[in-house]
């Protein structure tokens, strides 16, 4: 595996544009599915199709998509898992400062912990 | 509540696990790679590409369902839960070899969850006492 030095500009961009599209788009979902005006059921799914979030977050999901795989032509996949785990921490602060969630001692210890084994994962590989 | 998680997250888990098994068996059954009709109809004409077509639409809607209630940050966390289950049947399915590091990894995404696990139970938990 290459140091962190030697990330060309190409990869460095496309990892940001993974963390982007990532928490971009997790946060469109949650946008559309927390809604509590959006009801149950079938009038949910009605409700949720018939504004952006939802489209936003499928739109993101294929972009990412695509993303990653150039991504990880360029990268071997256990960098790409290492360098991914990052998005957990982005995902979490973007849902503290956008959605007003809690980050209490438990969830944030958790949350690290995910984020330092999916971290372990990809350079044990 | 405690049930939803539960149930909703392991479910995530099966679909995404059927996901990612899928497309590996697909992959490999359409060998070689090559941008061509060929590849296209050998990809779509054997049953594992199907599997991963189930896996995420599966998944898609756990998600869109978990994500009522629970808040996006950890959710997105204990969704990993699949890492684990994946590489645990690489091993069974792919001859994948266990690494220390990747036993540990899984580990701390393990418990990672029961952290999380633990502070929804205390959320939805007012009257216990706030450490």
């Amino acid at each position: 595996m290459p140091a962190a030095g030697a990330i060309s500009p190409l990869v460095a961009s496309l990892w940001l544009l993974n963390i982007v599209l990532d928490t971009g788009g997790q946060l469109a979902f949650k946008a559309a599915a927390g809604d509590p005006t959006a009801g149950d059921g079938l009038a949910r799914w009605k409700y949720m199709a018939s504004r952006p979030w939802l489209w936003l977050g499928i739109g993101s999901y294929v972009a990412e998509f695509l993303v990653w795989i150039a991504f990880l032509s360029l990268i071997p996949l256990s960098e790409g898992v290492l360098l991914g785990s990052i998005n957990i921490v982005a995902i979490m602060l973007a849902g503290r400062f956008l959605f007003g969630e809690r980050l209490t001692r438990l969830r944030v210890a958790g949350i690290a912990l995910v984020t330092l084994g999916v971290a372990i994962v990809g350079l044990g590989a | 509540m405690k049930r939803f998680y539960l149930f909703g997250f392991l479910l995530l888990m099966g679909f995404d696990t059927l996901a990612q098994i899928s497309f590996k068996y697909a992959g490999t059954q359409a060998l070689p790679v090559e941008a061509s009709l060929a590849w296209l109809l050998r990809v779509f004409g054997q049953p594992w590409v199907y599997g991963a077509v189930v896996g995420y639409v599966g998944a898609f809607f756990t998600w869109m369902a978990l994500l009522k209630h629970a808040p996006i940050g950890p959710a997105f966390a204990a969704s990993h839960l699949e890492v684990v289950s994946v590489m645990l049947l690489s091993v069974w399915l792919f001859d994948e070899h266990l690494t220390a590091a990747r036993v540990l990894g899984a580990i701390a995404i393990l418990a990672g969850i029961a952290c999380l696990g633990l502070a929804e139970s205390r959320e939805h938990a007012p009257e216990a006492a706030v450490i």
